[in-house]
């Protein structure tokens, strides 16, 4: 018999890249990207992006870590209890 | 989403018990997208260091005072923290008299003009930059969402939970911010090479 392939939406690729899905749905939706191009170039589409969110993440001084790791190892020199 | 070989809560629990490197792997990890949610959001590289102190500094009490609660997942812990702190010093910036020029505009404008005119030459050469201006640009609800979940890492139900909306609006509006970005990146030619920009 042959197996239905589900049908899935961008919202389901937006939840499959957050990695919201279940197994089942994992799997579910990557048999359905073999078979359908449309879904598959949304998906490459909506992951390029996200991919793009982490590489345009801005870091902050190394002045300010230096800072805040200081804070914390000289913590019990400095606080009032 | 990255696994590291240890994970967030293994570190939370070596530094409660005084390892200072625990706390330090913690910083370097996370510094990137703490940094990046505040300064999405007050827009100012100054500003976004301080309210980072700030978040670290009740980060360090919290710990140190022994009321961290370990059930809570550190990033999504530390990102609320600098969220409410950012919005916080949005909300009181916005308090703040406005002085009114002769033609009726407000005299911020123009210096928040004038900076962002010095601002533009630095981001013309930086396409990382480029891309962070491009979600300061998406409407309020997109962008909202698309921090909540990227770099505050909360799910979606979470997100639905904290707007007032149905988990299928919040998924949504994350689909729009993505294509709007998308196509905010094709209009400027904003092209990401992952050999070029290494994570």
């Amino acid at each position: 018999m042959l197996r239905m392939i589900k049908t899935f939406t961008q919202n389901d690729l937006v939840r499959y890249i957050y990695k919201e899905t279940t197994a089942e749905e994992n799997a579910e939706i990557e048999l359905a990207m073999l078979f359908d191009e449309k879904l598959t170039d949304e998906f490459a589409e909506l992951e390029s992006v996200v991919e793009s969110l982490d590489l345009a993440q801005k870091s902050p001084s190394e002045r300010l870590v230096d800072t805040i790791l200081s804070y914390s190892k000289s913590y019990h020199l400095h606080s009032v209890d | 989403m990255r696994k590291y070989a240890i994970s967030d809560s293994q570190l939370m629990s070596q530094y409660t018990n005084g390892n200072e490197e625990a706390f330090a792997t913690l910083v370097d990890r996370h510094k990137k997208k703490i940094y990046t949610t505040i300064y999405l959001i007050v827009k100012d590289q100054y500003l976004a260091e301080d309210l980072m102190q700030e978040v670290f500094v009740k980060v360090v009490n919290t710990v140190k005072t022994g009321r961290y609660n370990e059930e809570g997942k550190f990033l999504p812990w530390v990102t609320r923290i600098a969220h409410n702190l950012a919005i916080d010093n949005f909300r009181k910036a916005k308090r703040y008299p406005t002085v009114v020029m002769e033609d009726g505009s407000s005299v911020f404008n123009t210096l928040e003009f004038s900076e962002d005119s010095i601002e533009s030459k630095r981001i013309k050469e930086d396409t990382h930059a480029l891309l962070r201006d491009l979600i300061k640009e998406l409407p309020d609800a997109q962008r909202e969402v698309l921090m909540m979940r990227h770099y505050m890492q909360m799910s979606f139900q979470e997100i639905a939970d904290a707007t007032g909306v149905s988990i299928n609006t919040a998924l949504g509006r994350m689909r729009y911010a993505l294509i709007n970005l998308r196509k905010k990146m094709d209009k400027k030619n904003v092209a990401y090479d992952k050999n070029l920009y290494p994570k």
